[in-house]
């Protein structure tokens, strides 16, 4: 193998980048943009949902239970004239719940007995009825210390150290996440469709051609990606440090070692997906399934992966996102070091190390006559 | 009503289909990954918090930490941590647990007894909406414990809420997400295909040739686009199967107007990709632009975060987004059985989208042909 013959291909193909700037713009604009609406749209705490409320008692206690509901930022209270009106703005959209007092509330309260009041959320959404019926839970304690005036001291205190995260900043715990997420885009996407597009035109065949063999032939169309990659890493680690405020407590080598392992799986699976594919359509729809949509939904990144079944816990050990994930977070914010991260680090290593074998022999197979 | 199908259109099609056909691993693609997509994801998927590991500092004779753990471990949310090291931060720094109980060194059973309980616990909480819920969980068995210990009967506030969840009432995952996924893969596999279709025209430079032979603008157009409209309606019926009897997602509503929603969302995106190629020169430049589109678009549609929570100019786009739509009306048909006020509204939305986005492409399309 000679370095000179791979250079050559590689400055082709930088030549190919620099000519198309818009597909370089894109490439740039792609993780600014995830992590601008992460950190700015995203926010996991619920804030003013609007609830439907009617309100059959009419009495002080009922209003105070309103006014606490209203007072708290998360709530925006839609009064209802009837019961039946509050469910229908469920079902109409309206509203995300109903809130319904009974005629009897307050006597209730005052009897002792204790008073009720109905809550129906709107099961089609997932994405408010966790935290409201979390919310509501704590509020049980809240509204009734405000109507009755009586505190309720708890027996124990529970006093919660958050570690690693100490406010429950949604920010810390996006960005590191997405550092997988736009490198999975990047590495896989990029790749499989610019080694296909050689295919498509028939370029591949004149490059095979040449002296060059195909194991330069890889590393030269792949090291500009690399470069690209790491990058990417660079500006989103810039982002997050500068715009967002991450803490950064472990060693920028250790992050650097994973991010290089991530990368050269994800560009061997590219690699491996064109050579299969061929075209650049298919590439891109199997690299979708394969890359981009497991990276996003399988990883941890926001669906925890302890809460999958069996068989999805074990599944997402094939996927090399699921490893830099943790150490990208790990890294981040709890400052592990190598010795911390071994095992996510041997996986990855031993998921690198058969990705890039396989696609290596791949290639060389059809390649060869 | 006689429908004379143009010709030109109709070799379009045949054209079109014949090409993204052809290849036997395309066809798995188009038609046997959405399912398996939607299978996977339609399971696996779940914000629910289970399987957290705990760990605890054992203090002699402490029962009333014993029956916490104990209790922990009964309900389906945590799982005994296999430690090796005895301090609790290392623990958790290790990865061995995700929370640590750390009772007061006189144990949690005295303390409470001479009335100052006090218990600490971390928790890592690396990933914000695990130690949210890990917290609120742990609080509710203590204070479960607590009362049954200590006979103090459970102090329940005078005030409850009597909480009932409509249409999903034993909150069943697939219930939740299918939807949502059922609205992103028609998204990705339509304007996708759709914008890399006419970029590799272009590529190959046989866009020229389309142009230069004797038919219209409006014809290339709707013979490009209108194929994959077809392909995109054909996928809707076998994932709404996976999702009505492989998962038990209800269907409440009308299926003629599910179709009908479909069509309409169908018509925008592919609007979107036509749009996308008309702006790019090359398949590469199409994905990339058709992600540019795509991601915010899956992000800001309330599949996984509510809208309400957004600042206002990410309000606003999300309500510029047809994703946004189709998911309220997919939701709203499949779970609720249709509102006809939502349905009609979305409908006319997302039918506004469409003819915009079509004009624009036109006028685009005509300005790069002359």
């Amino acid at each position: 193998m000679k370095i000179a013959r791979a250079r050559a291909v590689a400055r082709k193909e930088v030549f190919h980048i620099l000519r198309d700037p818009f597909t370089l713009a894109l490439a740039l604009l792609l993780p600014l943009m995830m992590v601008t609406i992460f950190g700015i749209a995203i926010e996991f705490n619920v804030q003013n949902i609007k609830i439907a409320v009617y309100d059959g008692d009419r009495t002080q206690a009922s209003r105070k239970l309103i006014d606490a509901l209203g007072s708290s930022r998360y709530f925006l209270i839609d009064r209802a004239a009837t019961q039946y009106s509050a469910i229908e703005r469920v079902d109409a959209e309206r509203d995300r719940a109903a809130l319904i007092i009974d005629p009897k509330f307050e006597y209730d309260l005052l009897s002792g007995r204790g008073a009720e009041a109905q809550l129906i959320l709107d099961g089609s959404d997932n994405s408010t009825v966790g935290s409201i019926i979390s919310y509501f839970g704590t509020m049980q304690n809240l509204a009734s210390e405000k109507i009755t005036g009586e505190m309720q001291r708890p027996e124990v205190d529970l006093v919660t150290r958050f570690l690693y995260n100490p406010e429950l900043n949604s920010k810390w715990f996006v960005v590191p996440g997405l550092m997988v997420v736009v490198l999975a885009i990047l590495s896989i996407l990029l790749t499989s469709l610019t080694v296909a597009r050689e295919w498509e035109n028939g370029s591949m065949e004149l490059l095979l051609s040449t002296p060059a063999e195909p194991i330069e032939i890889i590393i030269g169309k792949l090291f500009p990606y690399v470069v690209l990659g790491l990058g990417a890493i660079a500006f989103v680690y810039a982002i997050a440090r500068l715009g967002f405020g991450v803490p950064f407590l472990g060693n920028h080598l250790v992050f650097l070692l994973g991010s290089g392992l991530f990368l050269a799986t994800y560009l061997a699976q590219g690699l491996l997906i064109s050579v299969a594919a061929r075209t650049q359509q298919l590439s891109m729809q199997i690299a979708m399934m394969s890359g981009f949509l497991p990276s996003m939904l399988l990883s941890g990144f926001i669906f925890p992966i302890e809460s999958m079944p069996p068989f999805f816990r074990i599944l997402t050990m094939l996927l090399p996102a699921r490893w830099f994930m943790s150490i990208s977070r790990d890294v981040f914010l709890k400052g592990s070091d190598l010795n911390d991260l071994k095992i996510p680090f041997i996986a990855l290593a031993c998921i690198c190390s058969l990705m890039v074998t396989i696609a290596v022999r791949r290639f060389k197979r059809d390649v060869e006559p | 009503m006689k429908i004379k199908i143009n010709p030109t259109i109709l070799g379009f099609i045949k054209k079109e289909f014949s090409q993204a056909l052809r290849d036997p691993r395309m066809r798995m693609m188009l038609f046997a990954a959405p399912i398996m997509q939607m299978t996977l994801f339609g399971i696996a998927l779940t914000s629910d918090v289970k399987n957290v590991r705990l760990s605890f500092q054992p203090r002699p004779n402490d029962t009333v930490l014993e029956h916490v753990v104990e209790h922990a471990l009964a309900s389906k949310w945590f799982i005994s941590a296999h430690t090796t090291r005895m301090d609790p931060f290392e623990q958790v720094q290790s990865d061995e647990a995700d929370v640590v109980i750390v009772p007061p060194p006189e144990g949690l059973t005295e303390s409470i007894g001479r009335g100052q309980g006090r218990v600490q616990i971390l928790v890592n909480a690396s990933n914000v909406i695990k130690a949210q819920s890990v917290e609120a969980y742990i609080r509710s068995i203590l204070d479960q414990v607590v009362a049954n210990d200590f006979q103090r009967g459970i102090t329940a506030p005078p005030i409850h809420f009597d909480m009932r969840i409509l249409f999903n009432p034993s909150m069943e995952t697939p219930v939740f997400m299918v939807p949502g996924v059922m609205s992103t893969l028609i998204c990705l596999i339509t304007i996708l295909l759709t914008s890399m279709s006419i970029s590799k025209e272009k590529e190959t430079g046989t866009f020229e040739m389309l142009v230069s032979a004797p038919v219209k603008i409006w014809e290339i157009m709707l013979g490009k686009t209108l194929p994959y409209v077809m392909l995109g309606m054909s996928n809707i019926p076998l994932i709404l199967a996976v999702a009505v009897f492989a998962f038990g997602v209800p269907m409440r509503g009308n299926l003629i107007i599910l179709f009908i929603a479909a069509f309409f969302f169908i018509c925008t995106t592919v609007a979107v990709g036509t749009l996308i190629s008309v702006v790019t020169k090359t398949q590469q430049q199409s994905m990339m632009g058709g992600f540019l589109f795509l991601f915010p678009a899956i992000q800001l549609s309330g599949m996984m975060f509510p809208i309400e929570n957004m600042p206002l100019g990410m309000k606003v786009l999300a309500y510029l987004n047809p994703i946004t739509y189709f998911l309220e009306m997919l939701r709203n048909i499949m779970l609720k059985g249709g509102d006809s006020h939502v349905i009609l509204s979305h409908l006319a939305v997302l039918a506004l989208m469409a003819v915009i986005l079509t004009t624009i492409s036109y006028k685009k399309f005509h300005t790069t042909l002359s």
